[in-house]
């Protein structure tokens, strides 16, 4: 059969400012009809790159120096301008990352949607929103013949993706390409999206190319897996081959580092950073991170070997070598009886925090957003608590008001035994001392103009402690701690990559010797491999220094590998709570069971699946009774009251949990065995 | 969308009541006050006395306030003695010539200026931005008194097909009658509203040309003038808008010296020959007519806003 698409010896440069950025190199990939090719690979590895250059939408400055894009049997590089404009729109179609931006703002949903119709099949006014009603209805939109004279700001991210879906299929293309589609979505939104664009991929019998950073992603849709290293293609072969037997080293570290690999062992973390594509590069690009590297590495241009699975290294990890099963025991629990011990480092009883809604006009009374709902909870000294929800859940919030950013509407906050919110300005102040906070962003939580020594001295200097002599050694004792040379001082926030910016931001929580941090999304933005060597350094610092840690995140996977103890929300709710791998592997709560089931991971197999519908409902005026029995699949009129937190140690709040408390612990101990 | 309306007016009515009693302080805080201002160095203390007890300036300074907005709501605006006619009656006999001034030169800079920006966004970097970027701050550096006369000199003496002098008709009818006496002005007023507006277009269509959606929009295989005037142009026009309204006052600057140069009995010229002769009443009214059009221009920006943005007119009309 005649691939669909096939990219020979791609080459693409983008021209910067600074020099000529070889985004591509080299890459060469074939699709058949109707299959799902994944392209995975981190940030910089050129896997957008590829997508935009297959639809002619490279950046200013960017531009196809070589190669061919042959589609449908016509070399693209070689057609007319016009020609290659109308393919693009016809037979093709793209769905970004960013919903939220993607959909033009002042232009009707249902002229978007049709306006490919109207430019290239020449259809009437009336004729195009009837179509755009039926392709919306298709791509699972409510009411669809309402939303088509709605502006994209009236819809929720995960249907403005629906809407970016209809858009691109709205000719009956051939290809599909996804370019992280559902990245910024959360992960039962994420799930309902790649479903949709596995059915639709079957009922339009197209090919898809789907781009992602996420190996889980990928592993459960697609056909065939394309690994982009540096701007090349380091390794392609059929998906379940890939994940069984990668061969290429970097594969190999790639899965290695995943947080859901680990099972309560230390990841394994890619040393270094890769390479800067805008220089020169000679040998297998991978050598310098590499732990199999040999001289010859270095010199030798390595072609992608191979038949079906095709690789390029030189020392491929054998085939019969396997990687260990991701599902390994651990040797010993996580939970050290030793390390978690002692009165409690937090302890928030009650907590309650309401917004006021912005009433406008006569109605000033619109009522409260209720962002954290009666949560209560306790981190023992040295433990660390995971709190895992989706987007709009009150996880953040509750984050703020645990460090003293934001003052609670109700309720206490109970650090080291004083309740803070009874404690006047200067003495709360010196509280602050004792819990720290990290953010996801560290660069936009550094003063771009303020240099790394002065980043770091500030807080000594706030809280007045010791003299400057004191202060620079206290610097350079955080700078070891972290991990970073002590010639960082004199740089600015600019000039160090994302793994870097968060020991700094590190570092700066750990300046004031606090016992407890809480962090807000550390790792999201970073690629697997740097998240991996930050998960550590956190794990490593714990020990050493005996931290407590609340770890906010929505990827279920980090939290788990991170904590010993898990709290799950929902619209402002603590749902569920208790041991790590308890609330992961034995989830009481139908949520938390949903939110598991909808994290895609390496090993897809075939598991019973609470799958939850619809959208997270608004934190003004929430449901009453149980927050979740508008979407919960169990639900009864019982669910009407709302349902209190209780257990033992793994508590949950629910009429109908899922197992009894001594079950979980049972499966669980089960699972170790 | 009315809740919207009304809010935004309730704000512009406080704005302009607020500017009436800045204008009466001014008023009060004249050297030598109103009288002496008035009746001139040779006035006897016995007529200044009698000057303020007329006008009622003997009395506390809050009933003058009440009596000055009275006289404000009548349309009283005092009366000029070097004028000898009443300053609402000088004032309506010229501020419809010089709307028309400045509607035909602000018409004029849009229909030039947009084009020019689109043209600079999309060809970015290449001559044809860079000769526009010249020439726009060329004109924007250039003193306007100095863009008039070399208007003049070129297209009246050296080339002689436009009279250097604005139509001096009575009536705007009467200037609209002599299409070819307004061009000069019009264009002298328009050249550096256009260097401006430009500007403006250029910047914010090239950050909308590199948004997200304009990607999409290319991704459905448009043709790029349809990206660029059907998705880009009114997401990139919005800061015009707001522009518009704030340039409103400022064009009255420009007018300050266009209608002096080509003699144009507008609110310019009178603004300037009432400044020559202090005639304080007429600087005043004309002030306070300059102070409402700044806030009624900015009301109407605000309001294209919301009919151009949708975003804009949720805010208004959630309730």
């Amino acid at each position: 059969m005649e691939p669909l698409l096939e990219l020979r010896d791609l080459d693409t440069d983008i021209a910067q400012r600074r020099g000529t950025v070889h985004a591509l190199d080299g890459v060469s990939l074939r699709v058949m009809p109707g299959e799902t090719l994944g392209i995975v690979g981190e940030s910089g590895s050129g896997k957008t790159m590829t997508a935009l250059s297959i639809m002619g939408l490279l950046p200013p400055g960017g531009q196809v120096s070589g190669g061919e894009i042959v589609f449908e049997g016509r070399d693209l590089r070689s057609l007319p301008a016009d020609e290659v404009r109308r393919t693009r729109g016809v037979r093709m179609g793209m769905v970004f990352q960013d919903p939220l931006t993607s959909l033009n703002p002042t232009m009707r949903i249902g002229v978007q949607v049709a306006e490919p119709l109207r430019v290239h099949e020449k259809v009437g006014k009336a004729e195009a929103r009837t179509r755009a009603v039926e392709i919306l209805r298709r791509v699972g939109m409510p009411r669809p013949d309402k939303i088509v004279d709605n502006y994209p700001h009236e819809l929720s991210g995960g249907m403005r993706q629906r809407v970016a879906i209809a858009m691109a299929l709205v000719c009956s293309p051939k290809l599909l390409i996804a370019d992280e589609p559902t990245t910024a979505l959360d992960v039962t939104t994420q799930r309902q999206i790649l479903e949709l664009i596995d059915d639709l991929r079957e009922e339009f019998s197209m090919a898809v190319i789907l781009v992602t950073h996420d190996l889980g992603v990928i592993a459960g849709r697609a056909d065939r897996v394309a690994v982009m290293y540096a701007g090349r293609v380091v390794e392609t072969s059929a998906t379940a081959a890939l994940f069984r037997t990668p061969r290429h080293r970097y594969t190999e570290a790639l899965l290695e580092a995943l947080p859901e690999a680990a099972d309560g062992e230390r990841l394994y973390s890619i040393p270094g950073l890769p390479p800067d594509l805008s220089r020169p590069l000679t040998g297998c690009r991978f050598a310098e991170r590499c732990r199999h590297v040999t001289d010859e590495c270095r010199v030798t241009d390595i072609p992608l070997t191979g038949d079906a699975h095709q690789f390029a290294c030189l020392h491929p990890v054998s085939p019969t070598d396997q990687i260990p099963s991701p599902v390994r025991v651990s040797s010993a629990p996580v939970v050290d009886a030793a390390r978690v011990a002692g009165s409690p480092v937090l302890s928030v009883r009650n907590l309650v925090k309401n917004y006021a809604s912005h009433g406008r006009g006569l109605r000033r009374d619109a009522g409260q957003v209720s962002a954290v709902a009666d949560v209560s909870f306790e981190v023992a000294a040295g433990e660390t608590f995971g709190l895992v929800g989706e987007s709009g859940c009150g996880k953040s919030t509750l984050g703020r008001l645990a460090v003293g950013l934001e003052r609670p509407s109700d309720g206490q906050i109970v650090l080291d035994g004083t309740d803070i919110g009874a404690l006047s300005g200067r003495e709360r102040r010196r509280m602050h001392r004792e819990v720290q906070l990290m953010f996801q962003d560290s660069y936009a939580a550094m003063n771009p103009r303020m240099r790394v020594d002065s980043i770091l001295a500030e807080p000594l200097e706030i809280q007045k402690a010791g003299d400057g002599a004191a202060r620079r050694a206290r610097i350079n004792t955080l700078l070891d701690q972290v991990g970073l040379s002590r010639r960082v001082l004199e740089r600015y926030p600019h000039e160090f990559s994302g793994g870097q910016l968060q020991r700094i931001g590190l570092a700066r929580s750990l300046a004031l010797q606090p016992r407890l941090i809480v962090g807000d999304e550390p790792v999201s933005a970073l690629d697997v491999s740097i998240q991996a060597q930050v998960l550590n350094l956190m794990r490593d610092l714990q020990q050493e220094l005996g931290l407590a840690y609340v770890f906010i995140s929505h990827d279920l996977s980090v939290v788990d590998y991170m904590a010993d103890r898990i709290g799950v929300m929902y619209l402002g709710k603590l749902v569920e709570v208790g041991p790590a791998r308890e609330v992961v592997r034995a989830a009481r709560h139908p949520y938390t069971q949903a939110l598991i089931d909808a994290v895609p991971s390496i090993n897809e197999v075939s598991r019973e699946r609470i799958a939850i519908e619809g959208e997270l409902p608004s934190a003004l005026n929430p449901p009453t009774g149980c927050r979740f029995r508008t979407r919960c699949p169990l639900a009864t009129s019982r669910c009407e009251t709302e349902p209190p937190l209780a257990g033992d140690r793994h508590q949950v709040a629910c009429h109908f949990p899922l197992r009894p408390e001594s079950s979980a612990a049972a499966v669980q101990a089960g699972a170790v065995q | 969308m009315v809740r919207y309306l009304i809010t935004r007016v309730g704000q512009a009515l406080i704005v302009v009541i607020l500017v009436t009693v800045i204008a009466f302080l001014i008023l009060h805080l004249l050297p030598g006050g109103a009288a002496r201002a008035t009746l001139g160095k040779d006035a006897t203390l016995a007529q200044l006395a009698q000057f303020n007890h007329d006008m009622g300036y003997d009395k506390p300074w809050i009933q003058q306030y009440l009596m000055f907005l009275q006289r404000l709501l009548h349309g009283d605006l005092g009366y000029s003695y070097q004028l000898n006619q009443s300053v609402i009656e000088a004032i309506t006999q010229r501020l419809p010539k010089t709307i028309v001034l400045s509607l035909l030169s602000t018409l004029l800079a849009i229909v030039v200026a947009i084009p020019l920006g689109v043209i600079q966004a999309v060809r970015r970097n290449r001559w044809a931005d860079y000769t526009i970027t010249s020439l726009s701050l060329l004109a924007y550096a250039t003193p306007i008194f100095f863009m008039g006369l070399l208007m003049i000199i070129l297209f009246s003496q050296v080339w002689p097909i436009l009279p250097p002098e604005a139509p001096q008709g009575f009536t705007v009818a009467e200037v609209l009658a002599d299409p070819a006496g307004l061009v000069l002005p019009t264009v002298t007023l328009a050249i550096v509203t256009v260097a401006v507006y430009s500007r403006y277009v250029r910047s914010s269509m090239v950050d909308n040309l590199n948004e997200n959606y304009v990607r999409t929009a290319r991704s459905k295989g448009l043709p790029e003038w349809r990206v660029v005037l059907v998705h880009t142009l009114r997401n990139g026009l919005f800061p015009i808008i707001g522009l518009l309204g704030m340039y409103l006052p400022a064009l009255f600057s420009g007018a300050l010296v266009v209608e002096s140069l080509f003699n144009f009995p507008g609110m310019g010229q009178l603004f300037w020959q009432a400044a020559l002769k202090r005639d304080y009443p007429v600087l005043l009214g004309v002030t306070l007519i300059i102070s409402i059009a700044t806030v009624v221009g900015s009301l109407i920006a605000d309001l294209l806003y919301a009919a151009a943005d949708p975003r804009v007119r949720l805010r208004g009309s959630a309730s």
